[in-house]
This record gives structure tokens, C-alpha cells and sequence, in this order.
């Protein structure tokens, strides 16, 4: 028996969805979809099951995830009732749904929260630097073992019960059989994805989208490899010195792009930009130029005299880390695998 | 413009000689009073005289449009003017505006010229005929359609290479190339505007190719196909001349769409889509029609019993608006749409497409007015000032309206409404001699 949401409504547009009840049924969007196939249509399925309010089909969905938001469906939406922004909120309301802890939902829903969250880490960090006397040495320390304990932490205690929810609701709560031997055939397809993204290019004039989001991926997990495992503020590595300059090059200079996209709100995947997502360009524009800085001043022996620059960048990435990561729009990356991996789970 | 033509003084003026203003000239001219029929087109009959059969009946529409037509150019109490536009009004007094028509040179004298078409065979321009909507060609030196009216040939002059052919064969001496725009300045107690509608220019979907996939069509071509007077003699599909034999219908084109900035229902294109289906269904007896629709909405007396009828005959009916078209080696199209019934995308495969396209206001008819202001309604229709009391009366007294200047309507209803019109015209004229 399905159970009908009457006021899941309110609880969408709290997630950012505009106009969705006036669709009227005419399948226009799924048709223009370029990703949409005959045994996956959508996103007008999403649409229906939202108007409903039939939140267990919903949250067993995976067809979310499958949207790589180009937007042609709101551009020709005779109703302009934006299925594609729908699509985006659908997938923040999973998110908060899968978040075990419930702070994703509050940080979307709550401006006010995500402010205070970014002020009290700020905090936090400033209480930090003034513990240890801002001594530079110290706190580098600290930052390269903060990474490496919040990866980790992050990783187990919220990130992976997380995918288990999301598994749960996905495939185990709507009892798929799946075999042992098929979670271990398709895991490539986790992989595949996790890395490249690849369903992107199925979009629409979309390629050069896919390709900075390409480029900004490999560079983001470099960057993180550079940093965590071989320890670039602390190394005399040459090569591992310049990796890290490209690296955190590359991920400042692709998203100064798409921070201006968010600006402009032209297109229609920006028209509708939320905090969320001006939170997770902005800050990953910040990660990638405040790391770059601060190489920069550690090589021209300047960075004692500016010890502000690593307070900066310790703010930014204990915020990205705690916040972002765990609760923003980067679990999107995860999710997205993942959701490729059950599709394919679920295939016959 | 030179020195108008003064002193030209009738009871009333019709703006639009379509359906609704030919009932509406004839209604006011049976009744004793001096109209004044204007038409910007080369004809009279509007684009009803330019269709097939009409539903639900499927009555020749050139049957019921002819005898009308014949009889608003004999009557006495008539005066046409056609290739003409009105350019001003002001309205003087009660009883008295003044219009200013502007006459655009036929380059032809109706009266003398037989329509003998020896100026056609003479003419060395080929261009494409709108009265055919593009599905033939015509001379520069042509008769607009066979059954037009007043029934004389016509000069294009932006497309005569100034030849003279036609004038050395002509037998009458008709044609005259010294004939200039004339300028007249009417005196008339009372207007009914009768403008009509445009369609939707398809060309503005591109998803759907319309201009550059040759096999996609409109609903309008189409009707030119199955007409009486038709030009090809059977169905054929644009592109390659094939006899088609999987035809699909996209309805909704421009209309019910607010992307495209028209989000009313047209309320004629299921009904003619269907109708034609039919027709199709007489002429290719081993076609296969499909029609796409979003609702089918046949609200009108007899219009239901035509769409079972229909589907009786083995038209499908597929619930799901067409996203994409996109087109084959050989011509052939594919339809890209979610089944709604089945809640799946699916593509199919059509030999020719015809775009069932929706009503748009004919605007710029509020410009003419100087000294008064002509409401329009929030889709630029004219506006109705009271439209369940006197759906005919505009917001300037002594203008009425009829037929789908108003917004999307049929044929019973534009004809109705110039019933409407033409009764508040003549009690405008009573009450203010």
C-alpha cells in the first residue's frame, strides 16, 4: 500500500523546488531528456510521485541521481513547472534523508545554520591558533593531521552509514534480490563513475561541462592525495611540490567558472542556485587558492610573517571538511556513484 | 502618401473579410446599410475559403465559403476593397469616426480582366505561392487561387522583373503598371473588427524541424493537400513526392505552452487534426495515422461522437507530447515521447509529420485607434468589455468585434459571434442615425 504525503509540498520547497504542481502531464520533459531511455524515464515519473507525495517510492528512487541537470526539461516545460529544478531539490530532500544525523536536512533548510556552523568553526580554529601561541610549525602539524583524522572519521562514522541508508532504502527495502556475485561484478561501475562521471556526457551540448567537472575531479582527489599522503607543505620533494602547484591550480582556476556561472544564473542549472551550491563552488575555489598560497609563501620563506594566510586556510578546510563534505553538496559526488552502482544492481 | 481621397461616406466599415466579417458585412448590408468590406489579402473568404472540409460534419468548407463569398461581392449594399489596410481611426462623434484606408496596387483592373491566366503562362518569375503555403509554386503574374474573389489576377511587384510579357499577351489590356497606392478617407458611423488570428510559426519550435526537415508540415499545408482545389492531386510528402504512409500529428504547437509564450488552449487543432485524420483515412485507405496529443479536448455539439468515430476508423491515439524530432537518411522522421499511458520514453518512426499549430492574436489593431483605446485581453485578443452580456462590444463605443479577433474560436462560433455583431451594429446605427 502506498502512503499519500499531502503536505509533501511544503516539505519540497523547503529543498528548493518552484512550480511543480502545474505540470499537467504531457511527458514533454522526459522526452527532451537525452538521458531518459524506455526502461528509465524521467524526470515527469519524479514529477508525478512528488505531486502525490509518495515518499517511499521516492526515497527507493534512484532516478535522482541519474539527472545530470542540463536543464532542457525546465527550458521547454510547457508549464514552466521546472522539472529539473525539481530533479536538484529531489536530491537535496534524499540527502537529508539518508544523513542518519539529520544535520544536512537543517543546513538546507536553515540559511541561519549553515552560518552559524561556518562561524563556530571559524571559531574553533582561531581558538585553536591561540592555544598553541600561533606558532606556525604547530599548527601545519595540526592541519596535515586534521585531513588525514577527519577523512577518516568523516568517512566512518557518517559517509559510509550513510550509503548503508541509502542502500537500505534503494534495494533492500523495496526487496531487490540481489546476488553476492553481482555486488561483486558491478562494483567497476562504482568506480567508473566515482572518477569520471561519464553519464554527464550523455547530456546535451554538455562536453565542456563535463570535462571541467572532469578535470576538477581528478584535480580535487589529487589535491587531496598531494596533501594527505604526501604531505606537501612539509615536503623537499620537487616533484611532489610542483604536483601539488598544478593540482591546486587547476582546481581554483576550473571553478573560478563555475562560480561565475553561479553569478551570472543564466543557464538554466544555475537560474535557481541555492546556498548549498554557492557554498560548494565558492569553497573549493577557496581550498584550491588558499593551498595554493600558502605553498607559494612557504617557498618564498614569507609565510612566518603571514601566519593569517594558514589561519585562512585551516578555516577553509576544517569548514569544507566539516561541514561541506559530510553535510553539503559533496556528498552528491558519493551519492551519484553509488546510485550508478545500484541502477546497475537492479538491471536484470 | 498623397492627398487622400475625401468625402467617402458609408454606414458601416468591416474590418476583415474572413468568415466572421463576410456574416457580419452581410448581415448589416441585408438589413439597408452602406458597408465597407476591407481585406489586406488579394481575396475575400479569409483562410476558411483555403481549407478542406470543416468538422464535425465534413462539409466542404469551399462549399459553404463560396455562395457567401459570391454574395457579399454582388451585393448592392456592398463595397470590397481588397489589398487594402485600414491605417487610422479617430473617432469624431458618436455616430462619426474617420478612417483613413490605405489601397496597395494590384497593378490589375478587376473590373476588365477575365481571369484568363494568359498572363500566368506569359510570366517568366517563379516564386512560391502563399496562398499554397509553399507547397507550389505561382507566377509574379497570378490569380491568388481558383476559387478567389473578386477572381482577377494580381501583380507581386517585389518579385516582377518588370518584363512586360504579361501586359503584350493580356487580350483585354487590364494590366497597367502605372497604378500607385491610393489613399481614402472614410466617414462611417460604426466598425466591427474582424481581424482573425494568425498561427503559430513553427519555425519557432526547432525541436521539431519544421523548415528544415522538407517532410514535416503544418496542419495548414496539409489542409491545402486534401482540398478540393488541391494542388498535387493526392497526399504526397514534401520531401521526395512519396505517397506517405505512416503519418503522425504533433498537436499542441504553440499552444497550451508557455515556453513558447502562448499558454491558452487553440480549441480548433485537436478537432481539425482529427478531421483531417479522417480525410487521410478516405484518401490513403492503407495509412497508418497517428495522431499525439497531450488531452484531446472535443467540447463542442458533435465533436465527441467525431473523435470516437475516428478512433472507430483506426486512428491512434497516443497520449504524450512530441519532445523531439529528428530525421532519417531516407526522409523518414523520428518522434521522440514519453507514453503517458505506459509512463515510458518511446520513439517512433513516421514517414511525415504534420504540426497541428495553435491560434495567435492578429496584433497591432489597438494601434489603429488615435483618439480612443481598444482593450485587448491579457493574451493581446481584443478584449471584450462585457463578455457574458454583449460579447460583440469592445471598450470603444461603436466598435464591436466578431469572430476570433476575440480568441481562439470555430467556424459555428466566429460565425455565431458575427451574428452577435452585426445585431449590435444595427442597433448602434438605430440608435444613433
Amino acid at each position: 500500500m502506498s502512503k499519500i504525503n499531502p503536505a509533501f509540498n511544503k516539505e519540497l520547497e523547503k529543498f528548493g523546488s518552484v512550480n511543480y504542481n502545474a505540470c499537467y502531464n504531457c511527458g514533454n520533459c522526459t522526452a527532451v531528456c537525452s538521458l531518459s531511455t524506455e526502461d528509465d524515464s524521467f524526470p515527469r515519473e519524479m514529477v508525478r510521485l512528488s505531486v502525490l507525495g509518495l515518499e517511499d517510492d521516492i526515497r527507493s528512487s534512484l532516478k535522482p541521481w541519474e539527472c545530470y541537470y542540463c536543464g532542457e526539461c525546465s527550458t521547454h516545460c510547457p508549464q514552466e513547472a521546472n522539472p529539473g529544478e525539481l530533479m536538484m531539490s529531489l536530491r537535496r530532500y534524499l540527502t537529508a534523508h539518508y544523513d542518519w544525523t539529520g544535520l544536512s536536512g537543517l543546513m538546507y533548510k536553515s540559511l541561519t545554520l549553515s552560518i552559524i556552523a561556518f562561524v563556530a568553526t571559524f571559531a574553533a580554529v582561531i581558538a585553536f591558533a591561540v592555544s598553541v601561541g600561533f606558532e606556525l610549525e604547530k599548527m601545519l602539524h595540526f592541519g596535515h593531521m586534521f585531513e588525514g583524522i577527519a577523512i577518516g572519521t568523516i568517512g566512518f562514522t557518517i559517509l559510509l552509514p550513510n550509503i548503508a541508508r541509502m542502500w537500505y532504502y534503494t534495494i533492500l527495502k523495496p526487496k531487490t534480490k540481489v546476488t553476492f556475485m553481482k555486488y561483486v561484478k558491478s562494483i567497476g561501475e562504482l568506480f567508473i563513475h566515482m572518477f569520471t562521471q561519464k553519464r554527464a556526457l550523455g547530456c546535451d551540448d554538455n562536453q565542456f561541462r563535463w570535462f571541467e567537472h572532469f578535470i576538477l575531479v581528478i584535480g580535487y582527489l589529487s589535491l587531496l592525495f598531494t596533501t594527505v599522503v604526501l604531505n606537501w607543505f612539509g615536503t623537499s620533494s620537487l616533484f611532489v611540490i610542483v604536483l601539488g602547484y598544478i593540482m591546486s591550480a587547476i582546481v581554483f582556476v576550473v571553478t573560478i567558472d563555475f562560480v561565475k556561472g553561479r553569478m551570472k544564473a543564466k543557464k538554466e542549472v544555475s537560474k535557481h542556485s541555492q546556498p548549498s551550491d554557492i557554498f560548494f563552488v565558492v569553497w573549493l575555489f577557496l581550498m584550491g587558492l588558499t593551498a595554493f598560497m600558502v605553498r607559494l609563501f612557504i617557498d618564498l620563506d614569507i609565510l612566518e610573517s603571514n601566519k593569517w594566510l594558514y589561519i585562512f586556510h585551516l578555516t577553509v578546510l576544517v569548514q569544507w571538511a566539516l561541514i561541506i563534505v559530510p553535510f553539503g553538496k559533496w556528498t552528491h559526488f558519493l551519492y551519484r556513484s553509488f546510485a550508478m552502482y545500484f541502477a546497475k544492481l537492479k538491471a536484470d | 502618401m498623397e492627398n487622400p481621397i475625401r468625402n467617402i461616406a458609408y454606414d458601416a466599415l468591416v474590418i476583415g473579410a474572413g468568415i466572421a466579417g463576410g456574416e457580419t458585412a452581410l448581415n448589416l448590408a441585408n438589413t439597408g446599410y452602406k458597408v465597407l468590406l476591407v481585406d489586406r489579402e488579394l481575396s475575400v473568404g479569409g483562410k476558411m475559403i483555403m481549407l478542406s472540409k470543416v468538422f464535425p460534419t465534413l462539409d466542404c468548407a469551399a462549399c459553404i465559403t463560396t455562395p457567401k463569398v459570391s454574395e457579399i461581392s454582388r451585393h448592392p449594399n456592398i463595397t470590397i476593397f481588397t489589398g487594402s489596410e485600414v491605417s487610422k481611426i479617430r473617432k469624431v462623434s458618436d455616430n462619426e469616426f474617420v478612417a483613413l484606408v490605405t489601397k496597395q496596387p494590384r497593378y490589375v483592373h478587376i473590373e476588365d480582366c477575365t481571369a484568363c491566366q494568359l498572363c500566368e503562362k506569359a510570366c517568366p518569375v517563379n516564386v512560391r505561392d502563399q496562398y499554397q503555403f509553399g507547397l507550389i509554386g505561382r507566377k509574379a503574374a497570378f490569380i491568388p487561387f481558383s476559387i478567389c474573389s473578386p477572381k482577377a489576377a494580381a501583380i507581386d511587384i517585389d518579385n516582377c522583373t518588370l518584363c512586360g510579357a504579361c501586359e503584350k499577351v493580356c487580350p483585354t489590356n487590364c494590366i497597367d503598371f502605372t497604378m500607385e497606392v491610393e489613399t481614402m478617407e472614410l466617414h462611417v458611423k460604426t466598425i466591427v473588427v474582424a481581424t482573425g488570428f494568425n498561427l503559430f510559426n513553427a519555425e519557432k519550435m526547432p525541436r521539431y524541424g519544421f523548415g528544415k526537415y522538407k517532410n514535416v508540415i503544418t496542419a495548414q499545408q496539409m489542409e491545402r493537400e486534401l482540398a478540393p482545389t488541391r494542388p498535387f492531386n493526392t497526399i504526397l510528402r514534401p520531401g521526395d513526392g512519396k505517397v506517405p504512409d505512416k503519418i503522425a500529428y504533433v498537436l499542441c504547437v504553440g499552444s497550451r505552452d508557455a515556453s513558447i509564450g502562448n499558454p491558452v488552449c487553440s480549441q480548433i487543432c485537436c478537432m481539425y487534426s482529427i478531421k483531417q485524420a479522417q480525410l487521410l483515412m478516405g484518401s490513403l485507405p492503407m495509412a497508418d495515422v497517428t495522431i499525439y496529443y497531450i488531452n484531446i479536448r472535443s467540447f463542442g455539439k458533435g465533436f465527441e461522437e467525431f473523435y470516437q468515430q475516428a478512433k472507430g476508423m483506426g486512428v491512434n491515439f497516443v497520449k504524450g507530447k512530441i519532445g523531439r524530432i529528428s530525421e532519417k537518411e531516407n526522409g523518414n522522421l523520428i518522434l521522440r515521447y514519453e507514453d503517458i499511458n505506459e509512463g515510458k520514453l518511446q520513439e517512433a518512426e513516421h514517414d511525415m509529420v504534420i504540426l497541428s499549430t495553435g491560434v495567435l492574436p492578429n496584433t497591432g489593431i489597438d494601434k489603429l485607434f488615435e483618439n480612443q483605446k481598444l482593450q485587448l485581453d491579457q493574451f493581446s485578443f481584443i478584449g471584450q468589455s462585457d463578455m457574458l452580456a454583449s460579447p460583440a462590444k469592445t471598450s470603444i463605443e461603436g466598435v464591436f468585434v466578431a469572430g476570433t479577433a476575440t480568441g481562439p474560436m470555430d467556424i459555428p462560433d466566429s460565425i455565431l459571434s458575427a451574428g452577435s455583431a452585426s445585431s449590435e451594429a444595427i442597433s448602434y446605427l438605430i440608435q444613433h442615425p
